[in-house]
């Protein structure tokens, strides 16, 4: 009798008590009691991602850079992914941190007894990844779904685009120093499934400062620029000629606008629409 | 030909928030070497600075009777030729380059040395025996050497009147015996010669002395006298004597 | 150039009474850095994104044409001009402040042309005012009244040029203080970062016709002030006192020379962005090789700046083709080596610390 009690003692012990255990991208293995219920995010796509699983009612704190959905800007900022403020962190008592590898405070804030997950969605395939991690974190069991509307809304994208949309050669200036957007970059990932030819070739990296005289012996038939980086293009020696500028195949995307195409994370359907809108704008506007 | 090159009247200078000559009145002869001492602090090289121009003070200085505001800069600086005291040396220069930059008051803005510039440069720099070394570099040379291509430049002004603030600086004793000859024959030719030194013995070989202590002028009046070698041993606290020597005056410390 | 230093040294023990030597060095010194000149400018027409092709094809592709002719040739010279201007800017901030670590950046030209450049990008669509006098201006624009507009404050700041040492503190001062608000105004607008990052370490890449006849024609005006000016200078290397007593009105000719400063700096600045190093090793160059007055030092500042800065625009050009270094990245590994190695030779001939 003692045996089968002590039998069933350690069987209750080891059911699920419901606890949840994530491995985050440090391959830390961070474990809670319950599905942590007050959520600070310090990376604007961790935010958007944590909205997108609809747990949005979740987050207590966000960083200064987050701004979307608009009900986000309502919350405490904590300062930036590189300059957090520590204090306001701990005094809202979260269950979890969500931030980049790349935030210096990661050490503080656990040394505080904060449970911190280290997560940031870099690729395509990282936004998926990330979904489910986060999805597994706030025990939102639909996530696979998620990400399919998401897949589903970029394929959707891609089949709106007219056949003779299909080859244009792209350049995405992501700034005028100038770095392009190469291939193997989200945004690249994005016009590649988009169907477009991306001037910049994966070999030279995700975002390459090019020579100028690159872009201008690629000669691509669409520029995507955002407007801060724009002005003054045309100006630029040489640029005159290519066929972009010529044919006046520029895109120039606004800061909100700028904000979805180069955050890579769960948005990435609506940045997709934003470049196939773009592309389908300027094949119309093609100068006979 | 006026008989008074330098004449001030009294002038009173600060440095800084200290006043450091009080009231000096001071005539100084025309074709002469005077020569001003005095213990340390005393203002000898403040009181030089001022007679040529260099720094603000009350009073009025007197270059060769004309009033100070009456020349340019420039025509000041072709009659008065002024030589620091452990002023900055241009490390990166020739001897000939320093030298040359003496006839700055004399070259017009834009041109090339003339000829008479060339001659001025070559006769101070074979003054000052610094001929023979005129390619070398300032940074290359001794000290005794820097300041003979600095003396040198002092020279090249050809002025009238020649200001000079512890000329013998780091120059061993026959440069300082050629320094000596060479202020005779300046002033046999009729030219003013003002100096600041340390070496009382030399100091006593000028024609002229002026004795300075804590911002005054105390006395003034030949080399020669006796008065001038007592004024001179009771400003250093009787701690030298004056005695002749050969002929000529020198100061020894009393022990 | 090492072997001329070597050859020099010995043929001045052996002719120490040759003034002309040190004539005859300086126009070798000159003619041969604009015979590397002429030689850098043509292999720089053929160093680009795709190397040498374009310039062979120059003839019947008309794009490789555009690129050698409208791009490369520019650049080259641009990064020439450029290179002129920050060493006549060195040598002029060597001799007025009598410092051989003085450099054209001083009195806070850096800084406020950074921050000129972040103002500039951060109100870029803030608002409709802004921006319009922002597309006027450009980006180069900005970048000129924020270095003019730094010095003129450490002008007012040290109250004239009388006084150096005061003028080299308020320079210091308005350096670090405009540095902070242009950190500022990058954590404000962080998006701005590496555009700035990019200005801060210098490039030619947007160097067209237009820039370069606008830094010819302001290094042309510089040279002929700072050359007439040059008495000054030799004779602040004795000292201000020693330089009143010969004659020289200090205060209005050396506002002209800061003026000069300034204008040099600031043109350099705005076309290239910030590029160390040229501006303080230049002179140095040239002092190793020959000692001479500032009309000739200042001069052949120009020329060999010009050289350092064309060797290590083509350098950035050709390394990591297509991508591109940062043009100050390769100024300061070369200048900064071969002084490096001049001081080594020295310490080891003289054998003194």
């Amino acid at each position: 009798m003692n045996k089968l009690l002590a039998v069933l003692l350690v069987l209750w012990a080891a059911l699920p008590s419901r606890a949840l255990q994530v491995t985050d991208d440090r391959g830390v293995a961070v474990s809670f009691a319950q599905a942590p219920q007050r959520i600070v995010t310090l990376l604007p796509s961790l935010t958007e991602t944590v909205c997108e699983l609809g747990q949005c009612q979740r987050l207590v704190g966000v960083d200064r850079y987050s701004n979307w959905p608009a009900s986000v800007r309502a919350l405490p900022q904590l300062g930036g992914g590189l300059d957090p403020n520590v204090e306001g962190i701990v005094a809202l008592k979260p269950d979890v941190v969500l931030l980049a590898q790349s935030s210096r405070v990661i050490g503080r804030l656990e040394a505080l007894g904060l449970k911190v997950v280290v997560v940031e969605p870099k690729t395509h395939a990282d936004v998926q990844r990330v979904l489910a991690k986060v999805g597994q974190l706030l025990d939102v069991p639909d996530a696979q779904r998620v990400w399919r509307v998401i897949d589903a809304g970029v394929s959707a994208a891609a089949q709106s685009l007219p056949a003779r949309v299909k080859n244009t050669r792209v350049y995405f200036e992501v700034n005028r120093a100038p770095y392009g957007a190469g291939e193997s970059s989200f945004i690249g990932e994005t016009l590649t499934r988009l169907g477009v030819k991306n001037i910049i070739p994966a070999a030279l990296g995700p975002f390459p400062k090019l020579n100028p005289e690159f872009v201008v012996r690629a000669n691509p038939d669409v520029i995507m620029v955002g407007d801060r980086n724009y002005q003054g293009m045309e100006q630029r020696p040489g640029w005159a000629g290519i066929r972009a500028v010529r044919d006046r195949r520029i895109c120039v995307f606004k800061p909100e606008q700028s904000d979805v195409l180069v955050r890579p994370g769960p948005r990435m359907a609506e940045a997709a629409r934003i470049m196939a809108q773009c592309l389908v704008d300027t094949a119309g506007d093609k100068a006979p | 030909m006026n008989s008074v090159a330098l004449d001030a009247r009294s002038i009173r200078a600060r440095l800084g928030f200290a006043e450091v000559l009080h009231g000096i009145e001071l005539s100084l002869p025309a074709a002469r070497w005077t020569s001003i001492v005095g213990p340390n602090g005393a203002g000898k090289s403040t009181l030089l600075k001022v007679l040529a121009g260099l720094l603000h003070h009350q009073g009025e200085v007197r270059l060769l009777g004309r009033p100070p505001a009456s020349l340019s800069g420039r025509a000041r600086a072709r009659q008065l030729s002024w030589l620091g005291q452990n002023q900055a040396t241009a490390d990166d220069l020739t001897a000939y380059d320093v030298a040359m930059l003496g006839r700055l008051p004399h070259q017009p803005w834009l041109g090339s040395p003339s000829a008479a510039d060339r001659a001025a440069v070559e006769q101070a720099l074979r003054a000052t025996q610094a001929w023979d070394w005129r390619g070398r570099a300032l940074g290359q040379l001794s000290g005794g050497e820097r300041q003979r291509v600095l003396l040198a430049r002092a020279l090249a002004v050809q002025a009238q009147v020649l200001l000079m603030d512890e000329p013998l600086a780091n120059l061993d004793p026959p440069h300082q015996a050629d320094w000596l000859l060479l202020v005779r024959e300046l002033v046999a030719a009729g030219k003013t010669v003002v100096s600041v030194l340390h070496e009382i013995s030399l100091a006593l070989q000028a024609d002229e002395m002026v004795v300075m202590a804590q911002g005054r002028v105390t006395h003034q009046g030949r080399c020669s006298e006796a008065a001038t070698h007592r004024a001179l041993e009771q400003v250093f606290d009787h701690r030298i004597v004056v005695q002749p020597l050969s002929g000529r005056w020198v100061a020894l410390p009393k022990l | 150039m090492p072997s001329v230093g070597a050859d020099m040294s010995v043929a001045m023990t052996a002719s120490m009474t040759d003034v002309t030597h040190q004539h005859r060095l300086a126009w070798v010194l000159g003619l041969g850095l604009l015979l590397l000149s002429a030689a850098l400018a043509v292999i720089g027409a053929g160093v680009g994104s795709t190397g040498f092709e374009s310039a062979w094809r120059a003839w019947s592709d008309p794009v490789a044409w555009q690129i050698v002719w409208d791009i490369r040739l520019p650049r080259t010279l641009g990064a020439w001009m450029a290179g002129a201007l920050l060493g006549l800017a060195g040598a002029v901030a060597q001799g007025l402040f009598r410092n051989p670590l003085a450099d054209p950046y001083l009195l806070g030209s850096a800084s406020g042309a950074s921050l000129g450049v972040a103002a500039a990008l951060a109100l870029f669509g803030v608002s409709p005012v802004a921006t319009q006098w922002l597309v006027r201006l450009g980006l180069t624009g900005a970048a000129f009244v924020g270095a003019v507009a730094a010095v003129l404050l450490t002008l007012l700041l040290a109250r004239g040029v009388q006084h150096t040492l005061r003028l080299l503190l308020a320079g210091v001062i308005v350096g670090v203080v405009l540095g902070a608000v242009h950190s500022l105004v990058t954590l404000l607008a962080p998006e701005i970062l590496q555009a700035m990052q990019a200005f801060m370490l210098g490039s030619t890449g947007f160097v067209g016709w237009t820039a370069c006849l606008l830094m010819a024609a302001v290094w042309l005006v510089c040279m002929v002030v700072a050359w007439m000016l040059s008495r000054v200078l030799d004779g602040l290397a004795l000292g201000e006192a020693t330089a009143h007593s010969l004659g020289l009105p200090l205060a209005p000719l050396r506002a002209a020379l800061v003026a000069v400063l300034a204008l040099a700096t600031g043109t350099a600045v705005a076309q290239t962005g910030l590029i160390a190093f040229v501006g303080l090793a230049a002179p140095h160059l040239v002092r190793s090789v020959v000692k001479t007055t500032h009309g000739r030092l200042i001069f052949l500042s120009c020329l060999m700046g010009a050289v350092l800065l064309m060797t290590a625009d083509m350098l950035a050009r050709w390394l990591i083709a297509p991508q591109e270094l940062p043009v100050g990245v390769l100024t300061a590994v070369l200048g900064g080596s071969y002084l490096l190695w001049l001081m080594h030779r020295r310490t080891g001939r003289s054998r003194m610390l």
